[in-house]
């Protein structure tokens, strides 16, 4: 485990901008089926914050606009953000496979994905139950993630 | 569009359906309440705690090391904590049922299952628990 000070402020930020993206793709994709536009682009925002920090666009808009104008104010925790970024790849994954349903024309089935998306991101948001980080946790339990150790100081 | 109506209502029964399992599976390890499991965390004499735990468990570092810490400081060499690192003895956390981290099982004297927390436990709730499991002056 690298427990480093996280801001959690950014994933929440991350969920707002999934959740609101999710329902609006939806209702929309209600009478404009070309609204599924919305999976993809949520996909391919969840995989490059997972890729890489600058590629982060809710970190941005969290580090760059809204903590500067005070709108959401930072919540620094000293954890691993291995667990997040993981449920973030998970998100991502699924998001693409809903994607690849809209595209080929299973839109019922894209949409059943992008709202499991959405309730497991609004769990993280209201609760902080982080459904991603416990299969992590189980994935490390049963070996499939190797262990990582810090040295003591 | 009609069919997208029901997008909503087969994710949140997929979560449910989920949810079910897990509520299933955390019963299961109720069960274990009462029951000698005969793993490899060995045969206390002492009313014990096993401590599972894990790298990726953050709240196991900040919050309940510390309780257990101060749990063992308070009750002197009187209970045996033991720290189980679920990805090293997958096989004690698969007796024990563990699927989520932090869980502290509190076993007495004859190495029974006295309680299950799933959770983070605080040092007062383990010593009330420990207390019940025969551990005099616990409480």
């Amino acid at each position: 485990m690298k427990a480093i000070p996280f801001d959690r402020s950014v994933l929440k930020v991350n969920q707002v901008i999934l959740m609101t993206g999710i329902l609006t793709g939806y209702f929309v994709g209600l009478s404009h089926p070309l609204a599924a536009v919305a999976l993809p682009v949520l996909a391919a925002m969840m995989l490059a914050a997972v890729l890489s920090p600058s590629l982060n666009v809710p970190r941005l808009l969290y580090v760059h606009a809204l903590k500067p104008a005070g709108l959401v104010r930072p919540r620094v925790a000293v954890e691993d953000p291995a667990p997040h970024r993981f449920a973030q790849l998970v998100g991502g994954v699924f998001l693409v496979a809903a994607s690849l349903c809209a595209l080929t024309g299973a839109l019922l089935a894209a949409w059943v994905l992008g709202w499991i998306v959405l309730a497991l991101a609004f769990l993280n948001f209201a609760f902080d139950i982080c459904v991603g980080c416990i299969v992590y946790a189980q994935l490390v339990r049963f070996g499939v993630f190797p262990l990582r150790r810090v040295s003591p100081a | 569009m009609s069919g997208l109506l029901l997008a909503p209502v087969i994710a949140i029964a997929v979560l449910l359906g989920v949810a079910a399992i897990l509520a299933v599976q955390q019963g299961r390890q109720h069960h274990l309440v009462g029951r000698r499991v005969q793993a490899q965390a060995g045969t206390p004499t002492l009313p014990a705690i096993l401590y599972f735990t894990g790298e990726a468990c953050s709240i196991c570092k900040t919050a309940q090391t510390p309780a257990l810490r101060t749990l063992e400081e308070s009750l002197g060499g009187r209970v045996s904590v033991r720290e189980i690192d679920v990805a090293r003895e997958p096989e004690l956390a698969r007796a024990y049922r563990v699927l989520t981290l932090p869980t502290t099982v509190v076993l007495d004297a004859s190495g029974a299952v006295a309680d299950i927390n799933v959770g983070f436990a605080a040092a007062d709730k383990l010593r009330g628990q420990l207390a019940q499991a025969g551990l005099a002056a616990a409480a």
